[in-house]
């Protein structure tokens, strides 16, 4: 450590906020929130998501339409506003209705809102994939007295699953950057642990290295994860 | 008397709500054209100059919005020393290019996308009409490529003015500036509620109609 601080000094970049142990330490607690909250956002958002592509893709109107309406305004509206609208204006709300019982601090609410924005996304890859699955194969399956329920298990979601993949591995890094906005509500993610040393110690360049090193490494091994699926899932005759 | 004070604040909401879109028009000039310049790089048959296009798409495609927006508020100085004058350098400036380098990355990328997109067929039916490289870009592939990157370059352009939201987090005084310091001053929990979701009805009532034209530009060029 002591090494790369000198060697790093050299460069006339400062890092001696790494030998202190206070700073250091809260800086790997702000990675340690991000990437808590990386994983715990990928699960709610594929979660959200395989549910809004069920409701959009549901013959009922009643199930499609607020599906429809729900990813439009999540589509188009600002991530910040919608934590905003979120945490500021339900979570007074709910603290108004039960007061200091109030379960869901700032983390939860950000994985809430995140969940649900790229859960929409993820919807809308779903919905894309369900509706490639060639209408001849489904044909073929109902004609080989496939029952709705086995066409849908085995035969439309495995091909639409494989078809929405790419967008998908796309969302999640998209997410992974989006979790930047958690400092925005003071939720001690790796910006925020960040912001808190540059303003002390004035040394935002070297700050920078580190969080955009942090999350190229992120986002690269969730891109990796995502082409190992692809790899595993690929079916031949499907894809490239 | 909620209603009231929302009228009473609106047009201070509309002034912030302006600078939004100043920030995101200029974002997105500059980004356009910055993109355009590396795109072209990226397409250059030396390698010298090929590499730093992929490195710049690469990074700023890579890092998260707020980050670099934090970067260019903090790096850059306040303002820029040229010959004897001192030209200021405001924040909603340092936003507007810490918006335009990931909208350069993502534009050079349309571009790339775009040219790929262009069938094999057509390069080889213009050399072999004895067309130069020069040629060949102007009158046959680029008058091809622009009417393919307009749909996602729209859709770049609502997302960057859904990430001019972000400016209010360096103390750009937008919309969502507004927002807070009106909710903090009328301070009742009705007017709380109504002005975060007006400004939430305000992005969507922009951003909206310009996915819906991209959607239908996407589905008027899908064939042919």
């Amino acid at each position: 450590m002591e090494t790369f601080v000198q060697w790093a000094a050299h460069l006339g970049l400062n890092y001696r906020f790494l030998l202190d142990a206070y700073q250091r330490g809260s800086l790997i607690d702000g990675a340690w929130t991000t990437l808590l909250l990386c994983v715990l956002t990928i699960i709610g958002s594929l979660l959200a998501g395989i549910t809004l592509a069920a409701m959009l893709t549901s013959e009922n109107k009643a199930l499609s339409r607020p599906a429809r309406v729900f990813i439009e305004v999540t589509r188009n509206t600002p991530t910040l506003v919608q934590l905003y609208c979120a945490f500021l204006v339900l979570n007074m709300l709910l603290t108004q209705a039960v007061g200091a019982a109030n379960p869901l601090t700032p983390f939860a609410w950000v994985v809430i809102v995140i969940s649900l924005h790229k859960g929409a996304f993820h919807a809308e890859a779903l919905r894309a994939g369900i509706e490639a699955v060639p209408a001849v194969t489904m044909e073929a399956a109902s004609s080989l007295a496939f029952s709705r329920r086995q066409l849908l298990w085995n035969v439309q979601l495995p091909l639409a699953l494989r078809f929405a993949l790419p967008s998908l591995v796309n969302n999640l890094i998209d997410l992974v950057k989006m979790t930047a906005v958690a400092s925005a509500i003071a939720v001690g993610d790796i910006t925020y642990a960040s912001i808190m040393i540059w303003t002390q110690s004035d040394n935002v360049l070297e700050l920078m290295i580190l969080m955009l090193s942090f999350f190229g490494i992120l986002s690269f091994i969730v891109n990796c994860v995502g082409r190992a699926l692809e790899a595993r899932l690929r079916m031949p005759g499907y894809g490239h | 008397m909620v209603i009231e004070s929302l009228w009473q604040w609106s047009p201070a909401l509309v002034v912030g709500f302006a600078q939004n879109i100043l920030i995101s028009l200029v974002a997105i000039a500059i980004g356009s054209l910055l993109g355009l310049l590396i795109g072209a790089l990226g397409l250059s048959p030396l390698r010298i100059l090929r590499l730093p296009a992929r490195l710049w798409v690469q990074l700023f495609r890579n890092a998260p919005w707020l980050v670099l927006i934090y970067f260019t508020t903090y790096v850059f100085p306040f303002e820029i020393h040229i010959g004897s004058t001192y030209l200021p350098f405001p924040d909603w400036l340092k936003v507007t290019v810490g918006l335009a380098l990931p909208a350069s990355a993502n534009v050079a990328e349309i571009f790339r996308g775009a040219i790929g997109s262009i069938p094999g067929t057509q390069w080889e039916a213009a050399r072999s009409l004895a067309f130069s490289r020069g040629q060949l870009f102007r009158s046959i592939i680029l008058p091809q490529c622009f009417k393919r990157m307009l749909p996602p370059w729209m859709n770049l352009y609502a997302v960057i003015t859904m990430g001019t939201a972000l400016a209010s987090l360096v103390g750009v005084h937008d919309l969502i500036d507004t927002a807070q310091i009106a909710s903090n001053t009328v301070n009742r929990t009705g007017f709380t509620v109504l002005i975060y979701f007006s400004v939430l009805a305000l992005f969507f009532a922009y951003c909206y109609p310009i996915s819906r034209l991209t959607q239908r530009l996407e589905r008027r060029y899908a064939f042919y």
